[in-house]
């Protein structure tokens, strides 16, 4: 029973951090509907920024949180004003096959200037933990899971409650929308998919304070933040948070009931069914 | 050219293709099997992504299958190699129907990412099965005979090239085209559209399958990440879509092409391929994005202009 | 067309190896990209090191005439499928005359069947799978020990400890190399009469590791034993440590010995066990380098990282064939081929001499990360240093 109530808060947490990883994935695919395989190597990037902040200045990762968002956010931002904008009415393949190359190429820039070593971001209390009804709570991800809901939500107010933010919601539905709310659809792209690469940073930088990090970390992480993304659905970014939440439990109970290899069986099964079943995803409209 | 004069230069081209292990390096032969592998398996790609818009993710899948079929056939049951490809075609049309009936219903990105996450499912479930070696793999035996898988591939490219060259004059491939057009109004015009999809799919599945066992057989060691790798499947894609998806010999060509780029850079410049493979990717999607083939069908007549103007068309 | 295919056939051409007279060119498809390109560098620098070590002390004498020794490289972008086909190219198209490995077992073995088919030997550092030599191929060497094996020094040293571990918990990646570890230390854990409380395979790359971490735990072993990747084994230290796992002892099959692993890990490296084929003593004498210290120094100087024995190995692999070809007095691949299998040598690596499968034998020597520094602990019964154990809990270091 203790351990089945440890491995459902290992799970829990597992998921905040998975939701902070998506969330972007989710706002970009949502609003430009571009399918971004390069979201691994952004959020690769993000734990680099939080990395070298850190072993250079010594500034805390959760200082270099909004460094990491704003250094992603400038790089999306470019890359979308001058790159993907330049392909934005081609057919479906073309930003597939862009994006993808995009990610070779940052990942190879990664080890370039980063070199193949393993870097991890360290602080003193990395390690840290309290315990709370005989369950042990790792400190770094109990706060990384409290600035997903954080960051979730201001996405949400900002979406629902800003100008910008419902002009961009608005975009999801007709391209050319952002006219009527007077934005440039080009600078408007750019920024949504800016915004998107920022999340990816943040997550980056957290990221980094649990695991090792390295320039090759990224594939995994664009696969594992789709199948967050379309389990959450794409229309609510607090339904990514239900999402990161769900495969953070099913991952964590399938390691433990069936076995660690079968993990991957597990969240990308699930992540099949849900589309078949629930194309909108678990919280969104039946189909 | 008349129609004569055309089948006849596809045959010449065709025999001479074939002799080309009496006359070539073993070097050549070997970057010529692999060549006709990356055709045929972006020539299968074309079936459901070029003409029937289905941006497949799970063609790898098939490869996968087909690799898997032909290893476990020859190591665990002792069977030839014949009978092994056999097995590895029949897992991959189970899998194009079992599968294919549900996630062909998705359409866009949906389909893409829903094969994408199969090949993470296959990947996963194939490096837990006793009998596939679990996540080890299986070695094949040796067999010192690159012609002989030389002539195979380049035989199965052909079959695939004409299966394709069938699909583009047939009512079968007109109400292919017809969905990827406008899938209700291809529904509404009386075309079966599940039946066709699914069919699509496994035809390109076949010809997946069989170009895996030959590579299972000619490099005789797979495991799990390399028969699934899913960066097989994203080169079929650019080799079909540098090509010109929907065309019958775009997707040979892109083949040639780009491997041809990749082989010199891997051996020439060795440890910054990848950059520039990337490099390559992103560059041919902003100016060309529709294929070799309509580079050649239009630049005779606009010049230089053609790709300011695929830029100008293309861009928000 | 025709122009293209000739532009082709020049630049296939050119990018193949002038060959001087009286040189011997060794070729090698190693990671220099992609996911192994960390380990992959060793294989890579150990290589050209020993080679313009060689060269500048005259060559090769083989059969009269004094060769210079050539590496021809490429880099497979840690594709094994790419290196097989890469490993064909070598021989075929830049008419290399040996092979050097690839680094990793899974590369190991699918790269040793074209030395096989081709019957041109390969010496490789970079393999430890029992599957690699299990196969009869009579033109694959290996100078890692026994996969099997690699857990047998950390046992009987355990046996020696005092209060000694009773129980143990063996977690284990599902590649090749980590496969046939846990088989051996299976075998090893039952001889030694430990009680083995928790068996687990996990998938390779596996980042998160807190379910297997919580079990553990509540299974409560004296000792864990991780065999996996350096990644995987980065994850594991930190997560045991926010999970508050602490054992008395835990050892890993890898990342201990490299100088990566205590920088990525800080203090929170100390206490951990590993294992390592080679350690710099001064005993490692050798005819190009003087000793192992020396090797280092230079190594060290020369690229800017410390070798560990990826490096050493890699350096071993060129020195077996210097020799192998001076005995044979040819460059005929399948007498070397033979006196590679009657080497006999000192080398910085070690004795350097292979049993009938192909593999060398060579004891591994127990070492502890102790206040930041890797210290021998234990090597063929012998007790070398003073262990810290039991290892403290976390909180109360």
């Amino acid at each position: 029973m203790q351990l089945l109530a440890q491995i459902l808060a290992n799970g829990v947490l597992l998921g905040g951090l998975y939701a902070l990883m998506a969330l972007g994935l989710a706002l970009i695919w949502g609003v430009l509907n571009i399918v971004n395989l390069a979201h691994g190597a952004f959020i690769m990037l993000g734990a680099y920024v939080g990395y070298y902040l850190f072993s250079l200045f010594h500034i805390d990762p959760f200082v270099a949180l909004p460094v990491s968002m704003g250094a992603l956010f400038c790089l999306g931002y470019l890359i979308q004003r001058h790159l993907l904008n330049l392909i934005a009415r081609a057919p479906m393949f073309n930003t597939l096959l862009i994006t993808f190359g995009l990610d070779v190429v940052l990942t190879y820039l990664a080890q370039m200037f980063f070199s193949a070593d393993f870097r991890t971001i360290n602080p003193g209390y990395a390690g840290a933990n309290f315990t709370l009804f005989g369950i042990t709570l790792p400190l770094v991800r109990v706060l990384a899971f409290l600035v997903a809901i954080v960051l979730t939500v201001a996405l949400w107010l900002f979406l629902s409650r800003f100008r910008v933010g419902r002009a961009i919601r608005a975009t999801a539905q007709n391209l050319g929308a952002a006219r009527l709310y007077g934005v440039e659809p080009r600078r408007l792209y750019a920024l949504t998919f800016g915004l998107g690469a920022a999340l990816a940073g943040g997550a980056g930088d957290l990221y980094g304070v649990v695991s090792q990090i390295n320039p090759y970390i990224g594939a995994a992480l664009t696969a594992k933040s789709f199948a967050i993304a379309i389990i959450g659905g794409l229309e609510n970014p607090l339904g990514v948070v239900v999402g990161g939440i769900f495969l953070g439990i099913v991952e964590s109970l399938t390691a433990l009931y069936v076995g660690p290899t079968y993990v991957d069986v597990a969240s990308f099964g699930i992540l099949v069914l849900v589309l078949i079943l629930r194309p909108n995803g678990l919280l969104g409209a039946a189909a | 050219m008349t129609p004569k004069l055309k089948v006849a230069l596809a045959v010449a081209v065709t025999c001479a293709l074939a002799s080309l292990p009496w006359l070539a390096s073993a070097t050549i032969l070997q970057f010529s099997i692999s060549t006709l592998l990356l055709a045929t398996l972006a020539q299968g790609w074309n079936i459901i992504g070029g003409y029937t818009g289905y941006a497949s993710f799970g063609n790898s899948v098939f490869f996968g299958l087909g690799s898997y079929g032909t290893a476990i056939a020859m190591v665990q049951w002792h069977l030839p190699f014949g009978v092994g490809l056999v097995f590895g075609a029949v897992l991959a049309v189970v899998f194009a129907l079992v599968l294919g009936i549900p996630v062909l219903r998705l359409r866009g990105h949906y389909f893409a990412i829903a094969t994408l996450a199969l090949s993470q499912v296959m990947t996963a479930i194939v490096s837990n099965l006793e009998i596939a070696g679990r996540n080890t793999g299986l070695v094949l035996p040796l067999l010192n005979g690159d012609p002989l898988f030389y002539e195979l591939s380049l035989a199965l490219l052909v079959l695939a090239t004409l299966t394709v060259f069938w699909i583009a004059h047939s009512r079968f491939g007109f109400g292919l085209i017809a969905i990827r057009e406008n899938e209700d109004a291809a529904a509404s015009m009386g075309i079966n559209t599940t039946l066709y999809k699914v069919l699509a799919f496994a035809i390109s599945g076949i010809f997946s399958a069989l170009a895996g066992g030959i590579h299972a057989y000619w490099i005789t060691f797979i495991d799990p990440v390399s028969a699934f790798d899913l960066s097989l499947n994203v080169k079929m894609i650019i080799m079909t879509v540098f090509g010109g998806p929907a065309s019958i010999l775009g997707p040979v060509v892109g083949a040639f092409v780009l491997s041809g780029i990749s082989e010199i850079l891997s051996s020439a410049i060795s440890s910054v391929a990848s950059l520039f493979f990337g490099a390559v990717i992103i560059v041919a999607v902003v100016f060309m994005p529709r294929g070799l083939a309509d580079v050649l069908r239009r630049f005779r007549k606009t010049g230089w202009r053609y790709f300011s103007e695929n830029v100008k068309k293309y861009r928000l | 067309m025709k122009r293209a295919i000739g532009c082709l056939a020049t630049l296939l051409a050119m990018s193949g190896v002038a060959h001087a007279q009286n040189t011997v060119t060794l070729g090698a498809s190693v990671q220099e990209t992609g996911a192994l390109a960390n380990t992959g560098r060793y294989y890579r620098d150990g290589y050209n090191f020993a080679i313009a070590k060689i060269n500048e002390s005259g060559g090769v004498k083989v059969g009269g005439k004094t060769y210079k020794l050539a590496l021809k490289i490429l880099d497979n972008q840690s594709d094994s499928n790419l290196s097989v086909r890469q490993y064909v190219q070598l021989l075929t198209q830049d008419k290399v005359n040996f092979l050097l490995g690839p680094f990793a077992s899974d590369f190991a073995l699918a790269d040793s069947s074209v030395a096989e088919k081709y019957q041109v030997p390969m010496i490789q550092g970079g393999g430890a799978s029992d599957q690699i030599f299990s196969r009869g191929y009579k033109y694959i060497f290996g100078t890692l020990p026994v996969a099997s094996k690699y857990f047998g020094s950390t046992i009987a040293m355990m046996g020696k400890l005092n209060p000694a571990p009773k129980s143990v918990a063996l977690l284990y990646a599902d590649d090749a190399f980590d496969v046939s570890v846990a088989a051996g230390t299976r075998e090893l854990i039952r001889k030694a009469g430990l009680k083995l409380t928790e068996d687990k395979r996990y998938s390779s790359n596996t980042s998160d590791f807190s379910t297997l971490i919580s079990e553990v735990k509540s299974s409560n072993p004296d000792a864990i034993l991780v065999s996996g990747h350096e990644t995987e084994v980065l994850n594991f230290i930190r997560q045991a440590k926010s999970l508050n796992l602490s054992p008395k002892i835990y050892s890993f099959t890898v990342g201990v010995p490299t100088a990566d692993f205590r920088k990525a890990l800080g203090a929170d490296a100390n206490y951990a066990f590993g294992m390592t084929p080679w350690l710099p003593s001064p005993t490692n004498k050798d005819q190009y380098f003087g000793d192992a210290p020396a090797f280092v120094k230079a190594y060290t100087q020369k690229f800017g990282y410390e070798p560990d024995y990826h490096a050493a190995s890699a350096v071993a692999d060129v020195e077996a064939f210097a020799k192998a070809m001076q005995a044979a007095g040819t460059l005929d691949p399948k007498k070397v081929r033979d006196a590679i299998s009657h080497v006999n040598f000192g080398s910085i690596y070690g004795t350097i001499a292979f049993d009938s499968a192909g593999q060398i034998s060579l004891p591994q020597t127990v070492i502890q990360v102790q206040n930041g520094q890797v210290t021998p602990i234990y090597a063929q019964g012998i007790m070398i240093s003073k262990p810290q154990y039991p290892m403290p809990l976390w909180g109360k270091r």
